[in-house]
């Protein structure tokens, strides 16, 4: 279990981490969330030990963080980039080298890797020669070649095609289900939806919320429904059950005053315009992101 | 530890197999090759035509012997260097013949004339007129074939006999016998010492702005695809930048060995003399402590840069100071024992070129080489711990550069 504890990271004259605390258990990926520049990159470096913070502790199952922790995390940094000059599994076992994996052993697994991705062609290529999508399956193969108790993905799917993200998706999986810690930020809320059972949300440098997905939810759940129609539907807006609407052309999101009923509301609505699809709908991450940022932005 | 090693192993097998590292481990030496060769090639070249020289001579008196001496000199296939003509007429004035002789200068007959003055008299003057200052050679020539005779007419006049005139003619050279402690005794040759120095100085400078900007560059490189933070969350700052250095160090080490062994075969040739190699073990010594102290330095500096502009700029500021040491080969040549000398060849920065340099023109003693060794091995240290501070903060720096008083910050932070 990671555990970090009133982290708080000052620079010049911004604070980027202010007082953050938050606990991540194996086998949950843990997501960061947050809009650019909320924090979520200086957290992830201060707990990676590479930015020290001005106070807050960190602590790995119950012990503070030591230079041997280095050996078990794993990290892939938002910004990718290799060493462009030199072979793809140079790279690699210099990489596994630093995390103390015996060359031979980490020849092995870069191999077993290579082959799960299918570039194992590419194994004595430059990495300059590779498309920009395999060397970030290299950068990705970096991250988790040794095999890391604790697994930090900064905006992992981001820079790969459909096919290659429902991959990388299954491969985080994988690892969910052996147990290991993983920290996942992205400001993909979609992604983030699916993978993510426990959420902190950060605007800011400070916390907005931390907890699980499902309590965010029905915290911020609101009333919306979704409809599908034919006609002009220009008149819901101005409708007194209304308290915002995302409209466009046969398509529109209308939230509703909390205490009314939707049904009620169809039945208004079904006498002006044909309706064709009307659903009632959970709150999505995103909208609940968006809505939540800018309450926070306009307090 | 093991980390360190993986580093420097990176560092050193990455780039040893760059085209750049090949590239300059046969030009850096064939550019001083080339630098020490050619100087001596250029005016070794034979005159290839004969030159008219006119004389004018009032007198008379040096005419006939200027004439035979200079009739000596030859040219590759036989011919005279010189045919001397008489310019002179006895009834014009000197004052007129110098205006005839300086036209057929400038209308290119003649390509000089010696004219000499108040000859018989203890005034006598000689000098050379020409379109260009003559040629070093031709003038010494000249020279010497004049005083010959003018000390032939004296002899002749006070009926000295004429064998002394080879004995006076004669000087004894002084030749300079270096003493060295194992009593062996070496000729010091102003040249050789002079290119044995600078051969030592040059290689270590170009070695270090090298590879310098080799590191600066990487470093760059891993700044900006961000590898630093993949690299820092694998270990700490210090082994990183141990590592770097022991790398580059030992990719210098293998340097300097392939110039060792093509100097070894070049040994006892025009290009690379013997004396080069008088006080080899410690001139190594002190060539790698500079290498490895320079390094360090690079890597602090070169952890600031976040543009291969600024690198560039970055190593061209550094090469002046490495520059600073060849400046003084001349002055520390005529005067070894000078006061800023010595203290130079204390000061970190320039005391590895200019202890080489001391090595190469006088015995120094034991306990000076243990003692700048000493603080050489001690500067590097120090070197290695100021970078390692400003390695730390400024390789997750992006962006802009830190001003000085930011760097003096991050000095101080613990």
């Amino acid at each position: 279990m990671l555990v970090v504890k009133n982290l708080r990271k000052e620079y010049k004259n911004v604070v980027a981490v202010d007082n953050i605390s938050f606990k991540v258990d194996g086998g949950r990926i843990f997501g960061i969330l947050g809009p650019n520049g909320a924090g979520k990159t200086t957290t992830i470096r201060t707990v990676l030990n590479i930015i020290k913070p001005d106070s807050g502790q960190i602590t790995f199952n119950g012990k503070p963080i030591t230079n041997e922790f280095f050996n078990i995390i794993g990290y892939l940094p938002e910004e990718r980039g290799l060493y462009r000059k030199s072979k793809v599994i140079d790279v690699i076992l210099y990489f596994a080298g630093l995390k103390k994996i015996p060359r031979k052993k980490a020849y092995s697994e870069a191999k077993c890797w290579l082959q799960k991705f299918e570039i194992e062609q590419y194994i004595d290529k430059r990495i300059e020669e590779l498309s920009k999508g395999n060397q970030q399956k290299i950068q990705f193969i970096i991250s988790v070649i040794h095999n890391p108790k604790l697994l930090i993905l900064d905006e992992p799917f981001a820079g790969f095609d459909p096919i290659n993200q429902i991959l990388i998706k299954e491969m985080i999986l994988s690892f969910v289900t052996s147990g290991k810690i993983i920290i996942l930020s992205t400001h993909q809320m979609e992604t983030a939806e699916k993978l993510c059972p426990d959420i902190l949300l950060m605007n800011k440098g400070k916390e907005v919320y931390n907890g699980t997905l499902n309590n965010l939810k029905r915290n911020f759940g609101v009333n919306t429904v979704k409809i599908e129609f034919d006609g002009d539907a220009e008149f819901i807006g101005s409708l007194p059950a209304v308290k915002n609407i995302d409209r466009y052309s046969n398509y529109a999101e209308v939230q509703l005053d909390e205490d009314v009923d939707p049904s009620e509301f169809l039945k208004i609505l079904v006498d002006k315009i044909s309706i064709k699809h009307f659903s009632v709908l959970e709150p999505t991450l995103n909208k609940i992101f968006i809505d939540v940022i800018k309450q926070t932005q306009t307090q | 530890m093991k980390k360190i090693f993986e580093v420097a192993r990176w560092e050193y097998v990455e780039k040893i197999k760059t085209k750049t590292f090949i590239i300059s481990l046969i030009l850096t030496p064939a550019i001083l090759i080339l630098f020490s060769i050619a100087p001596t090639m250029l005016t070794d070249q034979e005159v290839t035509h004969t030159k008219t020289i006119g004389i004018v001579d009032t007198s008379g008196l040096y005419i006939k012997g200027m004439k035979d001496k200079l009739s000596q000199y030859t040219i590759e296939d036989g011919q005279p260097n010189y045919i001397v003509i008489n310019l002179t007429s006895k009834n014009r004035s000197l004052e007129d013949l110098k205006k005839s002789a300086d036209k057929d200068v400038i209308n290119e007959k003649i390509e000089g004339y010696m004219l000499i003055e108040n000859a018989g008299t203890d005034s006598v003057s000689l000098s050379f007129r020409s379109k260009s200052l003559g040629n070093h050679k031709d003038v010494s020539r000249f020279e010497t074939a004049f005083n010959e005779i003018r000390i032939k007419i004296r002899f002749d006049k006070e009926n000295i006999k004429p064998y002394l005139l080879d004995y006076i003619s004669q000087s004894v050279e002084l030749s300079q016998i270096k003493i060295e402690e194992s009593g062996r005794e070496t000729t010091h040759d102003f040249l050789l010492t002079f290119f044995s120095s600078f051969i030592f100085i040059m290689l270590l400078m170009m070695m270090i702005l090298y590879s310098g900007g080799m590191l600066i560059r990487s470093l760059v490189e891993e700044k900006s695809n961000r590898l630093i933070e993949i690299l820092i969350s694998s270990c700490t700052t210090n082994e990183l930048l141990s590592g770097k250095i022991l790398g580059l160090s030992a990719l210098g080490l293998t340097q300097i060995f392939i110039w060792i062994m093509i100097g070894i075969s070049l040994t006892g040739t025009a290009v690379v003399p013997l004396e080069a190699f008088n006080n080899i073990l410690p001139i190594l010594v002190y060539f790698i402590l500079g290498f490895v102290f320079y390094t360090s330095l690079f890597v602090g500096i070169g952890s600031v840069v976040t543009s291969e502009q600024e690198a560039q700029q970055i190593t061209t500021y550094l090469s002046f100071l490495l520059v600073l040491p060849i400046i003084f080969v001349l002055p520390a040549l005529e005067n070894p024992d000078a006061f800023y000398i010595k203290i130079l060849s204390y000061i970190p920065f320039t005391l590895p070129s200019f202890m080489m340099l001391r090595l190469n023109i006088s015995p120094v003693p034991l306990w000076e080489i243990l003692s700048t060794i000493l603080i050489m091995i001690i500067s590097i240290y120090l070197m290695i711990g100021f970078s390692a501070k400003i390695f730390r903060i400024g390789i997750l720096s992006y962006g802009k550069r830190p001003t000085l008083k930011e760097l003096s910050q991050w000095l101080k932070e613990k």
